[in-house]
């Protein structure tokens, strides 16, 4: 019995010396959302469909974990004194133009401009993300130089994003910066476009270590990228199917079959070339395949495509992204990613999964019946210019930083619902979300604009990104 | 009126008036008779009313006056779903059921032919679940409304030798059933950036039969002791029933144009359920004298046979869907307590320990089982050819959590409370 009772004694003991030499990862400073303040870009702004703007802005992935954390969001007219989370509110329809929405026929968007609402807020927002910055810009630029871009009135030269965020003596700082590092060469369609790995991973490691000097107590927390960011809804697999001018699908007639030999002429060449199987091409270049473009001179009097005012006019190198060049972005933003692990675990700072959360956005998540594909327009994750999350997307995006944060800290932060937006959700939630645009507005818009174009990430993303 | 014209009148209020609520493991329920259900359901080894027709058959041959019983269980119940904060849809949200009082009903009639056989006629409800949640509630693209409706017609018949000491019965059990499901659909809103409720799908089935049986056996091993068995066997309702479709407009005309355009025609459906087997053993003894009658059960249920939920659509096929169910045999364990305290009246004391047969991945909106712990307090009052069983009885249910496994990704946490107040009259001829 005393054998016995002494061997459970010591096997005790044994276990509970096991359980205290596991390592731990311990993640510097604590999940204390006091002073919280957020690194980012377009995303962290809040950028969507095409657009900075007060409708989108308070459901940025860093506004969506102030209010979890307990913070509430600082309406325009906030003092400075007052303890709430700053964001750069822009009136709608926003900046740098109106918003891409759907009207029922296409993407139209909202003509006019906001403007921005707090340019005299006496203090730094904690929201600093600027649309279109890379791992460098957030390091460099102060919100004044000509390439500033919405800089000009989210930084308003008060110094970098980096900077600004250690002047508020920050408890805790939540980054997700580097999109951009690759973002402008995929809508271009270039892989020589990409920010070099090298030049990625001194970037990151200066951001952190300044940080980090700057806010030696604060929490941190960063993310990876994804690195299914040249899928859709960024771009499309090469459509078998053409559409009529009000979007309606025409099926291609014999002898087509299906598939159309679409031709392009590839970077460094005047002589247009087949596109290589397993090519995808961007978004943007769905509307010029709709006039025609890339279908080949072959085609000339075979109808549809002989209706088509640009028959036989090919594709350009930009808008097709072959499987070579593929490869080249999945690279590029694996090299990005390690970069990013690494960093992260040098300077102790947990790693947001958003990498996982693109893999799983691209095969569709449901949550209790309600699903969401990365579908255009109507899928629910990716806005109106096929870039940029919605609302739904911002706060599942969200809920990967809060799962980050409470398992390196510890902490019990609760997750956002989507349920907040359902538009008849009841008490839970209020009593549901402002229509964004109503149907007799959609219809006005319709007759504004008669070019049934979709929307143009590309363009969009090179407007916002200077 | 004849007894017998009488008997009918009753069974057809019965089978007009029954609604079901899940009050014992899965979705059965154990609650029959007053007595019984005072005693904590241990009854199989006394078996001494005519509810004996449910619990054990063998022991209507005791009873050698011809006697007709009936009543109810009512059962209201409080609930509340609470969303896991870690979960992206249910984080932050509530939710409870609609409050409804349900009363599955029971009558039986009992005929003593000679000095060893017994004739019976039971109609009970031995399963039944209803998950009616309050509307709005976040649940309801998963489930709004499960009703499970099953009434049993039971024709018995029992033999005791002579001295009494050794019964065995016989019954034949015709079980009809009714099942309804209820969910709204879901769909992004592109004009508002909202998630909205597109339609409803309302699933119901036609009542549908099938036959099964039960053999009990009943041992009294001396004037102080007795034990007593019965097996109910498993069943399969197939169903056949109708899928209707209706669209919930969201006053944006062409969103509302694609909606309509995809919503599936009403058509007929198809499924079925697998009713588990029920094996009750009981042991009982006045032993402890005065007049204590102490009952000890044990019931195993094969609720393994509800390995899944499959519903065919006849025209839409590709809606046609599989609920993995993957449940589990259960055991539930009761004990019982009967007092003659007066020549008129007793009072009974029972408690219940129930498993439920639920893996947690399936815990949901449409049926959040757990085990369930219950105290039961009953009295009898007899009145020259009458007698009235009511029985007040507790059903706490463990709080029972998805552990943010829910194959419906809805986690979340329910807690249910049940109150039952079982009520019958009986009246020896």
């Amino acid at each position: 019995m005393t054998r016995i009772r002494s061997f459970v004694r010591i096997a005790a003991v044994a276990l509970l010396a096991l359980a205290i030499s596991i390592p731990m990862f311990a993640a510097r400073g604590s999940a204390n959302f006091t002073k919280f303040v957020a690194i980012g870009d377009s995303y962290g702004a809040g950028y969507e469909a095409g657009s900075l703007n007060e409708r989108h802005q308070v459901y940025s992935w860093p506004a969506i974990i102030a209010k979890q954390a307990g913070l509430t969001i600082c309406p325009a007219t906030a003092a400075a004194t007052d303890n709430c989370f700053a964001v750069p509110l822009i009136s709608y329809p926003g900046l740098p133009g109106g918003e891409l929405v759907y009207n029922g026929i296409s993407v139209v968007q909202v003509p006019g401009s906001g403007a921005p609402l707090m340019s005299g807020f006496g203090r730094p927002f904690n929201n600093l993300s600027v649309p279109g910055y890379t791992v460098g810009a957030v390091l460099t630029i102060k919100g004044t130089e000509p390439i500033a871009g919405l800089g000009l009135p989210i930084l308003r030269g008060l110094g970098t994003e980096v900077d600004q965020a250690i002047a508020q003596q920050p408890t805790f700082i939540a980054i997700w910066i580097g999109g951009n590092d690759f973002l402008g060469a995929v809508s271009q369609g270039d892989p020589t476009k990409l920010t070099s790995k090298d030049a990625f991973t001194a970037a990151y490691n200066s951001m952190l270590d300044k940080l980090v000097a700057g806010a030696p107590n604060a929490g941190m927390v960063v993310g990876t990228l994804p690195q299914t960011f040249a899928g859709p809804p960024l771009t499309s697999r090469l459509p078998s199917v053409i559409f009529d001018s009000s979007f309606r699908p025409v099926q291609f007639p014999a002898p087509v079959n299906g598939t159309v030999p679409f031709f392009y002429v590839p970077a460094g060449t005047t002589t247009p070339a087949a596109v290589p199987a397993g090519s995808i091409v961007l978004l943007s270049a769905l509307s010029r395949i709709q006039q025609g473009f890339g279908i080949p001179p072959t085609l000339k009097t075979t109808p549809p495509f002989s209706l088509l005012p640009h028959t036989g006019e090919p594709l350009t190198d930009a808008e097709i992204i072959t499987p070579a060049e593929q490869a080249a972005f999945a690279q590029g933003i694996s090299d990005y990613n390690a970069a990013i692990v690494a960093s992260a675990s040098a300077h102790s700072v947990p790693v947001a999964d958003i990498k996982g959360l693109f893999d799983r956005f691209a095969t569709g998540v449901s949550y209790g019946g309600v699903t969401l594909t990365n579908t255009f327009v109507s899928g629910g994750l990716f806005s109106n210019d096929g870039v940029h999350l919605t609302d739904i997307g911002y706060a599942l995006f969200a809920n990967e930083y809060i799962k980050a944060i409470n398992a390196a800290y510890g902490s019990e932060v609760p997750v956002a619902s989507i349920a907040q937006f359902f538009e008849n959700n009841g008490a839970n939630f209020g009593t549901g979300a402002s229509v964004i645009l109503t149907p007799a507005a959609a219809s006005a818009m319709t007759s504004i604009f008669q070019e049934t174009v979709p929307a143009e990430p590309a363009k969009k993303l090179r407007a916002a990104h200077h | 009126m004849r007894p017998s014209s009488r008997l009918l009148l009753l069974i057809s209020a019965t089978l007009l008036i029954v609604s079901g609520a899940s009050y014992g493991s899965g979705f059965s329920i154990f609650e029959q008779g007053a007595k019984a259900t005072a005693m904590g359901g241990a009854f199989a080894a006394t078996a001494d009313d005519p509810s004996a027709i449910f619990y054990n058959v063998a022991g209507i041959a005791q009873q050698r006056k011809m006697a007709v019983m009936f009543g109810g269980t009512g059962i209201n119940f409080s609930n509340q779903f609470t969303g896991d904060p870690n979960d992206p849809l249910t984080s932050g949200a509530t939710g409870e059921y609609r409050a409804h009082t349900f009363i599955p009903p029971n009558a039986y009639f009992i005929m003593p032919v000679g000095s060893n056989l017994t004739f019976g006629l039971g109609v009970m409800t031995p399963f039944g679940l209803r998950t009616d949640w309050r509307e709005p509630w976040v649940g309801r693209f998963v489930s709004r409304d499960a009703n499970v409706k099953v009434v049993s017609v039971e024709p018995a018949v029992a033999w005791q030798t002579s001295d009494g000491r050794l019964a065995l019965g016989f019954g034949a059990e015709y079980r009809r059933s009714h099942i309804s499901l209820n969910r709204n659909n879901a769909a992004f809103n592109p004009f508002t950036g909202r998630i909205i409720d597109t339609a409803n799908a309302y699933l119901t089935s036609d009542w549908d039969t099938n036959w099964g049986w039960n053999v009990g056996i009943l041992y009294k091993m001396n004037p102080q002791w007795r034990v007593g068995a019965s097996y109910r066997t498993d069943m399969t309702i197939d169903y056949e029933g109708s899928a209707h479709f209706t669209q919930i407009p969201t006053g944006i005309a062409p969103f509302d144009a694609v909606i309509k355009s995809q919503l599936p025609p009403d058509q007929g459906i198809t499924t079925s359920v697998n009713f588990p087997a029920t094996l009750i053993a009981g042991v009982a003894t006045s032993a402890f004298g005065h007049n204590w009658d102490i009952e000890a059960d044990v019931t195993h249920t094969t609720w393994s046979r509800f390995k899944s939920l499959d519903v065919n659509f006849n025209t839409t096929t590709a809606l046609s869907f599989t609920r993995p169910q993957n449940w589990e045999d259960t055991y539930s364990y009761r004990l019982g307590a009967n007092k003659k305290v007066t020549d008129d009246w007793d009072v009974r004391f029972g408690v219940v320990y129930d498993e439920n047969p639920q893996p947690t991945q399936g815990v949901g909106p449409l049926l959040p089982d757990s085990d369930r712990e219950g105290a039961a307090f009953g009295v009898g009052y007899r009145h020259g050819a009458w007698s009235i069983d009511a029985t007040e009885f507790v059903l706490h249910f463990k709080t029972r959590s998805t552990n943010g496994i829910s194959s419906d990704n809805f986690n979340g946490t329910y807690k249910t409370n049940a109150n039952l107040i079982s009520f019958n009259i009986g009246y020896r001829f």
